[in-house]
């Protein structure tokens, strides 16, 4: 604030009068470029260029949202759409934008070093179970208790109407005024529908809606300072207009231009979601996100529920060896034990290094009796340095 | 209240101890599950288990805490992942939280309408 308008007044007299307001007006737009960065396009893959020009998923319903309420108003409009209501003329490109599919051929030495990166550690799952396990006894015997949802095997039944005032009481914190991201990744879980984060790039967005799918996203309409969170559905894009088409808020159909989208996305780290139902894999979700929202649904819903997502996830990605670990491990408690170790031994000979296959691999074997091959597999496990060596060699001495 | 979670880490210790010996005892091979592989650090995964339980613990107190109805809070707490449940345990305070488009103070006001009309911010719907 270095005006010295009060010290040099007989200046400033002479100047016309509208000029003080001018003046601050342009110092304040030369501060808010400084901080904010401009607002320019963001700059696209060439790929990108290549989807359609223009696409808008004009069957995305519409839940405007109440007071506050624009969380359980953006879940109930990607809910209750699914990409069987695609419009026969929309035009559905076969492949997803190059760069994103890149990074479906990780290797799981990549996993863990995204997982250090991002501080996200997963542990095991049985202290989840314990939780939950008391909570369908301390529910109240009340008909609409969402708890049904989660007690209903997955895909089975399609909760029909929801709607954002549903889900106010499951996304909604009224203390904050507003829903935070967990949950909104969780609720969509309780809805039967699996949620994948996106890569956070402009293309990966505009992939999605080629591909079919609205994206969740969430923005900071204000400035870092007096932030303004807000999540809306992209439904649409207009390539050569370079325009956004959107459900947000309590405007149907809201189009803004890229660059006034990315600068108020990226303030939340370009956060956006896809949905899908069990079975369907969307075009362009990363490896490692897709293990992720598939092994959280598993944890809610169970391993029977999950299982013909990681089959679908090991049909598109089909170098992804996590993939078939899980599909492995969802396999032997589905009580499919020769599915089991065909799984593993795929993901082992994707990656050979991946002790933990090796070791679940030598744990069914074992558990079939086979042990002669049971020890061949855990001394592969044994023998890769990592965080499963030692169970695998307390194994080996317990054949 | 650290006395309490104290105890209830102990009653959790033994709870978990007990439950992989009869783990171990069934057939379910002792199979790593598809979580647990993902995670970075195995080394203390009994102690992980713990935190986890008593950061599910937290998360529902602090739901409770921001007005979420007691029927409500123990299935919204059960449909978190391990990793969700953690972070909102750690910083829900500090997680934006979605709520769209509200009024703002007039100062800011001003400031918001030049950064609509610059193209950096998006509050007022007549700007495009």
């Amino acid at each position: 604030m270095s005006f010295r308008l009060p010290v040099k007044p007989r200046r400033l007299s002479r100047l016309p009068e509208n000029a003080r307001p001018a003046g601050v007006l342009l110092w304040l737009a030369c501060l808010m470029i400084l901080l904010g960065g401009c607002a320019g396009s963001p700059a696209l893959q060439q790929a990108t260029y290549r989807l359609p020009q223009h696409v808008e998923l004009e069957n995305v319903p519409f839940y405007p949202q109440e007071k506050y309420q624009c969380g359980p108003a953006a879940l109930a409009t990607a809910l209750n759409y699914s990409p069987a209501d695609l419009p026969a003329d929309t035009h559905r490109p076969g492949s997803f934008a190059a760069g994103v599919l890149e990074a479906d051929t990780v290797k799981a030495g990549a996993f863990k070093a995204d997982n250090l990166k991002t501080g996200n550690l997963e542990v095991d799952r049985p202290s989840a179970d314990s939780s939950r396990a008391d909570s369908p006894g301390a529910d109240s015997p009340g008909a609409d208790s969402p708890g049904a949802d989660t007690a209903t095997p997955a895909g089975s039944v399609r909760d029909t109407d929801i709607t954002a005032q549903s889900l106010v009481s499951e996304v909604f914190l009224p203390g904050r005024e507003g829903s935070v991201q967990p949950e909104m990744l969780a609720t969509a879980r309780r809805h039967q529908r699996i949620a994948y984060p996106i890569r956070p790039t402009f293309d990966a967005l505009l992939g999605h809606v080629a591909a079919g799918d609205p994206v969740i996203v969430m923005q900071n309409l204000s400035l870092p300072a007096w932030p303004m969170w807000h999540y809306a559905v992209v439904i649409g894009y207009d390539l050569p207009d370079e325009t956004l088409i959107m459900r947000s808020g309590e405007i149907r159909r809201h189009t803004l231009s890229f660059g006034r989208f990315d600068a108020t996305w990226q303030r939340s780290q370009r956060w956006g979601l896809v949905l899908a139902e069990p079975g369907r894999i969307p075009d362009g979700v990363t490896a490692r996100r897709a293990v992720d929202a598939i092994s959280s649904y598993e944890s809610l819903h169970g391993s029977g529920a999950a299982l013909s997502s990681w089959r679908a996830l090991t049909r598109a990605q089909p170098r992804n060896a996590m993939a078939y670990f899980g599909l492995g491990n969802a396999s032997f408690h589905q009580e499919q034990p020769q599915n089991a170790i065909q799984a593993f031994r795929r993901a082992v000979g994707i990656d050979e290094e991946l002790g933990v296959a090796w070791l679940n691999l030598g744990l069914v074997y074992r558990q079939q009796d086979k042990t002669a091959r049971a020890r061949r597999a855990l001394e592969k496990a044994a023998a890769l340095p990592g965080d499963w060596q030692a169970k695998a060699r307390s194994a080996l001495d317990s054949l | 209240m650290l006395h309490l979670r104290r105890h209830v880490a102990i009653l959790l210790i033994a709870v978990f101890t007990l439950g992989s010996l009869h783990a171990a005892a069934a057939q379910t091979a002792g199979l790593v599950s598809t979580e647990s592989a993902l995670q970075a650090d195995t080394a203390s995964s009994d102690r992980q288990r713990i935190n986890d339980v008593l950061a599910r613990a937290d998360v529902q107190d602090q739901l409770l805490a921001q007005g979420v109805s007691v029927d409500q809070v123990k299935d919204r707490v059960a449909a978190l992942s391990d990793a969700e449940a953690r972070q909102m345990a750690d910083r829900l305070d500090a997680m934006p939280a979605g709520s769209g488009v509200v009024g703002a103070l007039f100062a800011v006001f001003v400031i918001l309408l030049v950064t609509d009309i610059l193209g950096l911010t998006s509050v007022f719907p007549f700007t495009r």
